[in-house]
């Protein structure tokens, strides 16, 4: 057969087309630079809204100057679904998330429950990262994590842990315990009760009352314990009702008469609204204060979020902001878009703090290690709202339990 | 031993007053349910949400006022009556033309409004915790039997019995009251007689709703005014309509005094279970009465 020129090269062209079609359809996907895709699971509505906006506040933020510079050739974007504060809400969302958005990181949750939840079923079954930003209960990261879940919100044994430490401090013997009746309220209490135990075995503790998430009548609680005379009461308490138990304390007068000690007590997100008339005088505990410490790295974050956003940054702000840190510096240390690599690049990953130094991934148990912050509300001529003041900062291994007592709490 | 039976005397006094205290604003928010059950028998679920606006609206004023006093008492009849305004447009537009439908459709209505509220509420306050301050005068507390008591919950414990007066004298003493009455009794004979149903029911609503709003406006310095503040006083008020009898104005506040005693008196007697003790009185009530403790109008 005669084939003329034109044909010929007709037949090239059609020839270096085909060729170049299979080996696109063929070519292994990480060979391509792609974007990161964060699947975020959090509760956009109800009473921990505030807490999920200003959480995603905080991720984006990071995620301009991180964006800007690109990982792997590529950027991080992100989904975001709202859980409603829902167990099993949550649940399909993150199924989601991995089965069809195909995400490579899960992000997510304020509620403890959820979070235990979504790692176990989800993350540790789906073998997809699971970096929990909110949730405190110590389960996660403790009892029952696993080579998928990890933490850069500070837990209830580190929260226990710094209540413990300051309290012991004080010269109360007698303590109420009181609280919020879910697992948030008793996980708090048990761990500071222990600590504060073990490192002063000579308290007392004299009664116990619990009431329902959001209880809107704290009073009769607060003139009951006020007529029990403990020396001072620890509240177990987040969220709206912590603003509930700071106005209960402040209508009863019992801020001024019985010591208490509110885990996230001096978080601006409850103090502010009640500006001042806050009460003085309510010991609290956080990892995170935009006034505290006045490093030029805070002050830097604070101005970027205030002007982005309108209002100070809080700690679940924080937690998201280190997250995009971790997401990023751990994909950049792995060299690839792989979840496997991505888990073993965190692992004693230390990636830069917003408030200057530096946070660390622990290897054994995925937990954030940072400093916490034990202080006193007091009314200040700077802020029209109370802010806590007579600061004691508590370093990060001081609060956290140690890699033994997380391998025997797992049975290992 | 005559010492301890002072000390728990005293409780007791206490603890009373401070469950009639929170009864008031329980029976405030479940009469308006209970009107709206008894005249136009819609089981209205977004009654929470109009509370929850009630404390929103209140906020917006007293931030308007900035601090001043003048604001928090101009908040009790602006939040409510701004409530009222938005319920007279729902009910226009929307109930009025659902009257006749099943209840079950009803339920999902309101309900599917109670979201879409949620969500209004979200759009226009944003997710932040807010807080009412009240007055100088009504703040900081007051020793009555030996113990603390909030002068806010004493102030409660006059305002709610002038309401309820309030309301007895509307509906005992007022034509339009009347009328209401009688259509939650026999709405077809009011029709009959040539009344137009349509604005007893739509003024029914309106006042319902109204004292949602005031609710909300009541409890807002005592709570932190946010979303989701619905749910739990939706709940709430439904047991108490339920064991005070469906649609009876005086059942709603026998129902109320009931939840807030109990729960108070839990309280003292076994803190550490407290929760149980206003949602036990109800099941007793409902053993003992099934069809609530007064006379229903259903």
């Amino acid at each position: 057969m005669k084939v003329n020129k034109s044909g010929f090269w007709g037949i090239a062209v059609l020839g270096i087309c085909a060729v170049a079609a299979v080996s696109t359809v063929l070519m292994p996907p990480a060979a391509q630079a792609r974007n990161i895709k964060v699947g975020i699971i959090d509760c956009y509505s109800g009473p921990p809204a505030v807490y999920g906006k200003d959480a995603l506040n905080g991720f984006k933020l990071a995620l301009e100057s991180i964006n800007k510079e690109g990982i792997l050739g590529g950027k991080i974007e992100f989904t975001t679904r709202d859980t409603k504060f829902k167990v099993d809400i949550a649940l399909n969302m993150a199924k989601e998330l991995v089965l069809r958005e195909n995400v490579d990181v899960l992000v997510g949750t304020i509620n403890s429950a959820a979070s235990l939840a979504v790692s176990k079923t989800i993350a540790k079954e789906q073998k997809v990262p699971f970096i929990v930003w909110i949730a405190k209960d110590e389960k996660i990261t403790g009892a029952q994590g696993h080579r998928y879940v990890f933490s850069t919100s500070e837990n209830t044994a580190m929260a226990g842990k710094a209540g413990g430490v300051g309290l012991a401090k004080k010269p109360y013997r007698k303590y109420w315990i009181a609280g919020d009746d879910y697992a948030y309220g008793h996980a708090i209490a048990d761990a500071a009760w222990r600590n504060l135990k073990a490192l002063k075995p000579e308290v007392e503790k004299i009664g116990e009352s619990w009431w329902k998430v959001g209880e809107p009548d704290l009073v009769p609680y607060f003139t009951s314990i006020m007529g029990a005379k403990p020396d001072a009461v620890i509240f177990c308490t987040g969220g709206a009702s912590m603003t509930n138990a700071l106005k209960a304390l402040k209508a009863t007068g019992m801020a001024g008469k019985i010591p208490s000690w509110i885990h996230t007590a001096i978080d601006h997100a409850v103090l502010k609204p009640l500006g001042a008339e806050g009460p003085e005088g309510v010991m609290g505990t956080i990892q995170y204060l935009f006034y505290y410490p006045e490093t030029p790295e805070n002050n830097a974050f604070v101005e970027r979020f205030q002007k982005a956003y309108g209002n100070p940054p809080g700690f679940p702000a924080f937690n998201a902001y280190l997250t995009a840190q971790f997401i990023a510096d751990g994909f950049r240390k792995a060299g690839a878009i792989d979840r496997e690599k991505f888990i073993d690049a965190l692992e004693g990953l230390k990636v830069k703090s917003p408030v200057g130094g530096t946070a660390e991934m622990r290897a054994c148990d995925h937990q954030a290690v940072y400093p916490m912050y034990f202080g006193v509300t007091k009314k200040v001529p700077q802020y029209d709202f109370v802010i806590a003041t007579d600061i004691l900062t508590l370093t990060g291994n001081e609060v956290l339990p140690t890699c033994d007592e997380i391998q025997k709490a797992r049975g290992q | 031993m005559e010492a301890d039976q002072a000390v728990f005397l005293s409780a007791v006094g206490n603890h009373f007053l401070v469950g009639i205290s929170r009864a008031m604003i329980l029976f405030v928010v479940s009469a308006g349910l209970s009107f709206i059950l008894g005249v136009l028998r819609v089981p209205n679920v977004a009654h929470g949400s109009l509370y929850m606006i009630g404390a929103f609206f209140a906020h917006s004023v007293t931030t308007v006022f900035g601090g001043n006093p003048l604001g928090f008492w101009l908040a009790l009849l602006l939040a409510p009556l701004m409530v009222a305004a938005v319920s007279l447009v729902a009910e226009r537009a929307l109930f009025c033309h659902l009257y006749e439908r099943e209840h079950l459709m009803l339920l999902l209505f309101t309900f599917a409004l109670m979201l879409i509220l949620g969500d209004l509420v979200k759009l226009v306050w944003g997710a932040d915790y807010r807080s009412v301050t009240a007055p100088k005068i009504l703040q900081g507390s007051l020793t009555l039997f030996s113990s603390p008591i909030p002068k806010y919950n004493l102030f409660l414990l006059a305002v709610g019995p002038v309401i309820a007066v309030a309301l007895y004298l509307f509906s005992n003493k007022t034509r339009i009251g009347k009328i209401a009455r009688a259509a939650a009794l026999d709405r077809e004979m009011v029709s009959a007689i040539g009344i137009n149903v349509s604005w007893v029911f739509s003024f029914a609503f309106v006042l319902g709703c109204f004292l949602a709003g005031l609710g909300g406006a009541l409890v807002a310095p005592t709570v932190s005014v946010t979303l989701g503040m619905d749910h739990d006083i939706i709940i709430e008020a439904f047991l108490i309509v339920t064991i005070g009898g469906l649609g009876n104005m005086w059942g709603a506040m026998a129902g109320s005094l009931i939840f807030g005693i109990t729960q108070s008196f839990g309280v003292l007697i076994l803190p550490q279970f407290a929760i149980v003790f206003p949602y036990l009185a109800v099941v007793i009530v409902l053993l003992l009465k099934p069809k609530g403790l007064l006379k229903s109008v259903w």
